[in-house]
């Protein structure tokens, strides 16, 4: 049965089922994560010819490669004799990949450049045809990477919308103009689902309440206050706090913005979260930590211990951030109560600038989130519809 | 004279008492004023100072986190974790009488409790010590898990 997915997401409500009902996330992986443009990497993670980095655009595994040129390619991380991943590693350099399997071997570019006893093919055998299969579109803004699985849509600078404005403002913290990041990943896992930390990444209204035992009286202070707005653009989430203050070089809650880019990266103070959905219950973070040029090495350092004390693992906030996740999958299993109220800031949002815009605590960007999210499964509702 | 092994081992088993009882802050005062907390992540070798950690605390952020804990709304800790930890093979790498620096390795099998569900770690553990006081203080904790590279559920309380 094919979910109702107009009813699902009213204005101010949404239902339960969003977050629970195992084949709305299939029709997730096919219609949003095989559609949109999905965050898989930055280039700084992969700074020198041959380096790569292996990662998921939903439940497609992929390989982030730097060739010789410099250029950046995304494959399609599958043998395509019998199918295994052909690399394991999560970063690593080489020039090819090989499939352990039968040896069949590719360079980074994809091309397939080895297969033992080829005389046991036929004349048909076409071995170029046969390279690692690429992901339909990369692009890249501001050294970050995205994958599109498929040819057609919107050019990347087209879906980002307003968000480039952000993300330019964002690395122009660093003096190189250019984000740097620290070694190493923090990763995270939770029994939920994925949307509750897209909706947490811009959800100013529960920094005063669920993080009550970790923020500052001063970060509270601007949540309290109000100062600030909550932008839905294009799509994404945006909490802009820079009337209080420009994205500070020490990455403290002083001002600065947070971003979700929909359906996968998150960027806010010093951190660059990456969301995998794993399950309609199950999600891992991936966070990497941003490195500044032209600060000294002390402040830096003092970005990355504040990072871990409160977003790591083990993080002050984050901790009670996972927990609320996986008590909301669990209270969501009742349909007692089908839905979930988005409702803040109905009555006193207004277009600004050309975007609709919140006060501080509102609920606006989640509205703007989830009427992207509406439109992309109205697509599979529809060609599901014709199929039947 | 020298320090025995099941001196070194009385005093890991009770700080591993401390954190499984949650006297936080009787745990705290083992350290050193200039003391390093460090849970390495991705491996055990990285350069703090260039990788990111799973933790790595002056006492400043040790005590950040135990405030924290006992502040009533750590709600990650409501309720709280019950941990049990085993301390074994216990190795004295080298001890300094003069300046009284003692060097110490073990493993930790750490079991935790939470939300129904129970979780392993297992971890190697280094200590550096300062033995000229009694008790003695620790002046580095490094607990190199051995999932320190894999996607960790939300880890709370202390290790």
């Amino acid at each position: 049965m094919i979910p109702n997915i107009d009813e699902l997401i009213q204005n101010d409500l949404i239902h339960r089922s969003v977050y629970t009902d195992p084949k709305i996330f299939d029709l997730e992986m096919e219609y949003i994560f095989n559609k949109c443009w999905v965050y898989v990497g930055h280039v700084a993670e992969i700074p020198e010819p041959g380096d790569y980095k292996t990662t998921f655009i939903g439940r497609n595994p992929v390989i982030l490669s730097r060739l010789s040129d410099g250029e950046i390619t995304l494959l399609i991380n599958r043998c395509r004799h019998r199918g295994p991943i052909v690399c394991q590693h999560e970063y690593g350099n080489s020039k090819h990949f090989r499939c352990p399997y039968h040896s069949w071997t590719y360079d980074n570019s994809g091309k397939l450049v080895g297969v033992p006893m080829p005389q046991g093919y036929g004349s048909t055998f076409d071995r170029d045809r046969l390279g690692l299969a690429k992901v339909a579109r990369v692009a890249q803004y501001q050294g970050f990477v995205f994958g599109c699985m498929t040819e057609d849509g919107p050019s990347l600078e087209e879906y980002l919308g307003g968000i480039t404005r952000f993300l330019d403002a964002y690395a122009a913290v660093s003096a190189s103009g250019k984000i740097e990041l620290f070694e190493g990943v923090q990763k995270c896992g939770y029994n939920g689902n994925w949307k509750y930390q897209l909706e947490n990444g811009v959800d100013p209204y529960h920094v005063g309440a669920l993080h009550l035992s970790a923020v500052t009286p001063e970060a509270m202070k601007i949540y309290r206050q109000g100062v600030g707005c909550v932008i839905a653009m294009d799509g994404h989430g945006v909490t802009d706090h820079t009337d209080w203050g420009p994205m500070p070089a020490d990455a403290g809650l002083s001002g600065g913005f947070n971003l979700v880019i929909f359906p996968n990266l998150i960027v806010l103070r010093s951190q660059i979260r990456t969301v995998r959905p794993i399950a309609v219950d199950r999600t891992e973070i991936y966070t990497n930590v941003v490195r500044l040029s032209g600060v000294p090495e002390e402040v830096n350092i003092k970005r990355m211990r504040d990072q871990e004390l409160e977003f790591g693992a083990a993080g002050t906030f984050f901790t009670d951030d996972l927990e609320i996740f996986e008590r909301t999958q669990e209270g969501l299993q009742s349909g007692a109560v089908e839905w979930l109220v988005f409702a803040r800031g109905l009555d006193r949002e207004e277009v600004k600038g050309g975007y609709m815009t919140g006060a501080m605590s509102d609920e606006t960007q989640h509205r703007g989130m989830y009427q992207n999210w509406k439109r992309h499964m109205m697509a599979a509702a529809s060609s599901l519809m014709a199929a039947e | 004279m020298s320090i025995s092994r099941s001196q070194v081992e009385d005093f890991l088993y009770m700080e591993a008492r401390l954190l499984d009882s949650q006297m936080f802050e009787q745990w705290m005062d083992l350290f050193s004023d200039d003391a390093v907390y460090w849970v390495p992540a991705g491996r055990d070798d990285i350069d703090p100072s260039r990788h990111v950690s799973i933790i790595h605390d002056d006492k400043e952020s040790m005590a950040k986190r135990v405030k924290r804990l006992r502040s009533g709304f750590a709600f990650a800790q409501d309720p709280a974790s019950r941990v049990h930890r085993l301390i074994s093979n216990v190795r004295i790498l080298s001890e300094d009488q003069a300046s009284g620096a003692l060097e110490v390795t073990c493993m930790m099998l750490l079991v935790e409790l939470a939300r129904k569900r129970q979780t392993v770690h297992t971890a190697f553990c280094e200590f550096s010590f300062d033995t000229r006081k009694d008790p003695w203080s620790i002046r580095r904790k490094k607990v190199n898990l051995l999932r320190n590279g894999e996607v960790l559920e939300s880890t709370p309380f202390l290790i």
